[in-house]
């Protein structure tokens, strides 16, 4: 096997391991084991844990900037619901990220400081996309100055924290709950326009993928 | 090496530039590309190299010739050099890249264009 494959290999088990049990008390045996190779080779590969969380958050990181990307690539709601559907997958393959935020935080500073940036340009595009939407006649001028930074604010809180209390509550992950959850905090900013968007191009492709 | 970001400011207004891109932009129409499809006959040229002595330097030019219309050529001054073998050698080259045909099979022959010198 070619050695990017075994160090894609390793990345793969070390999702798989942090997700299912937590960040802090994944050894490198059970890495190993899991990819099926030595603990020898697997430090061929990376030289302690470290290099291997790095390197997940790098990999990590590098699909978030893809889904950021994506803004605005079609001029229409179904824009943002491709991007949510995104987000939904990403953030179920990295879910082990939340729910170790605090130790994370502890230990790996610099990706922290990576992470504020990426929120930050999540919120503005949130706000944006709403500002664009404004202007094309979907959503109604902002009711109250502020509202809509509180929305994307909340939007974001959803996006991101949606998989987390679905885990608390013990109900399933399933992405039309999900998207569900986030355009019905929409719904009240829709003009006439936009509510007809929605029901022409979203609704149905949520009622489809439901059954 | 220090990570490229960008400012929050930054990026706020590089995604409104994005947002007014769908309400400036406008759709164009297919002449626009007109001028790529006016330059065809260029591919099917022949070329042809010419030697110019001009204030003390040998120019080498390109001379695209379309076999069948006379009033169809371009001239194009590629280069110069003092010597004259050197310029020979750079015409001859240049006429190689620039040819469709490097072997030169497409050719010009006046008598094809029927002119009248009368």
């Amino acid at each position: 096997m070619p050695q990017i494959g075994t160090k894609q290999r390793i990345l793969d088990a070390s999702v798989l391991l942090f997700n299912r049990e937590g960040l802090a008390n994944v050894r490198l045996q059970q890495i190993a084991d899991e990819t099926g190779i030595s603990v020898g080779n697997l430090a061929y590969h990376f030289k302690n844990k470290e290099a291997i969380v790095t390197a997940v958050y790098e990999s990590l990181f590098e699909e978030l900037k893809q889904i950021l990307s994506t803004y605005l690539s079609q001029p229409s709601l179904s824009d943002f619901d491709d991007q949510l559907r995104r987000y939904y997958s990403f953030f179920r393959k990295y879910r082990f990220y939340l729910i170790d935020l605090f130790e994370i935080e502890r230990s790996f500073p610099d990706i922290i400081a990576q992470w504020h940036e990426f929120v930050a340009k999540m919120i503005l595009q949130i706000r944006r996309r709403i500002d664009y939407s404004i202007q094309r006649g979907v959503f109604v001028p902002e009711p109250t100055k502020g509202l809509y930074d509180t929305l994307s604010d909340n939007i974001w809180m959803t996006i991101t924290f949606w998989i987390p209390q679905q885990v608390l509550k013990g109900l399933p992950l399933d992405e039309n709950s999900f998207k569900s959850a986030l355009w019905i905090q929409f719904q009240p900013y829709f003009t006439d326009k936009g509510l007809a968007e929605y029901h022409d191009t979203i609704a149905p492709i949520e009622i489809d993928r439901g059954k | 090496m220090r990570k490229f970001s960008l400012s929050k400011e930054m990026y706020a207004q590089m995604l409104d530039g994005l947002n007014n891109l769908y309400f400036s932009d406008k759709l164009g129409f297919s002449d626009d590309l007109k001028f790529i499809a006016n330059d065809y006959w260029l591919g099917d040229t022949a070329v042809i190299e010419q030697l110019q002595l001009r204030k003390g330097l040998w120019e080498v030019n390109l001379i695209f010739a379309y076999p069948s219309a006379p009033t169809r050529f371009l001239k194009r001054r590629i280069t110069a050099h003092a010597s004259p073998q050197r310029a020979a050698q750079m015409a001859f080259y240049m006429r190689r890249l620039a040819a469709k045909d490097q072997r030169g099979t497409i050719s010009v022959n006046i008598d094809d264009f029927h002119l009248s010198l009368n």
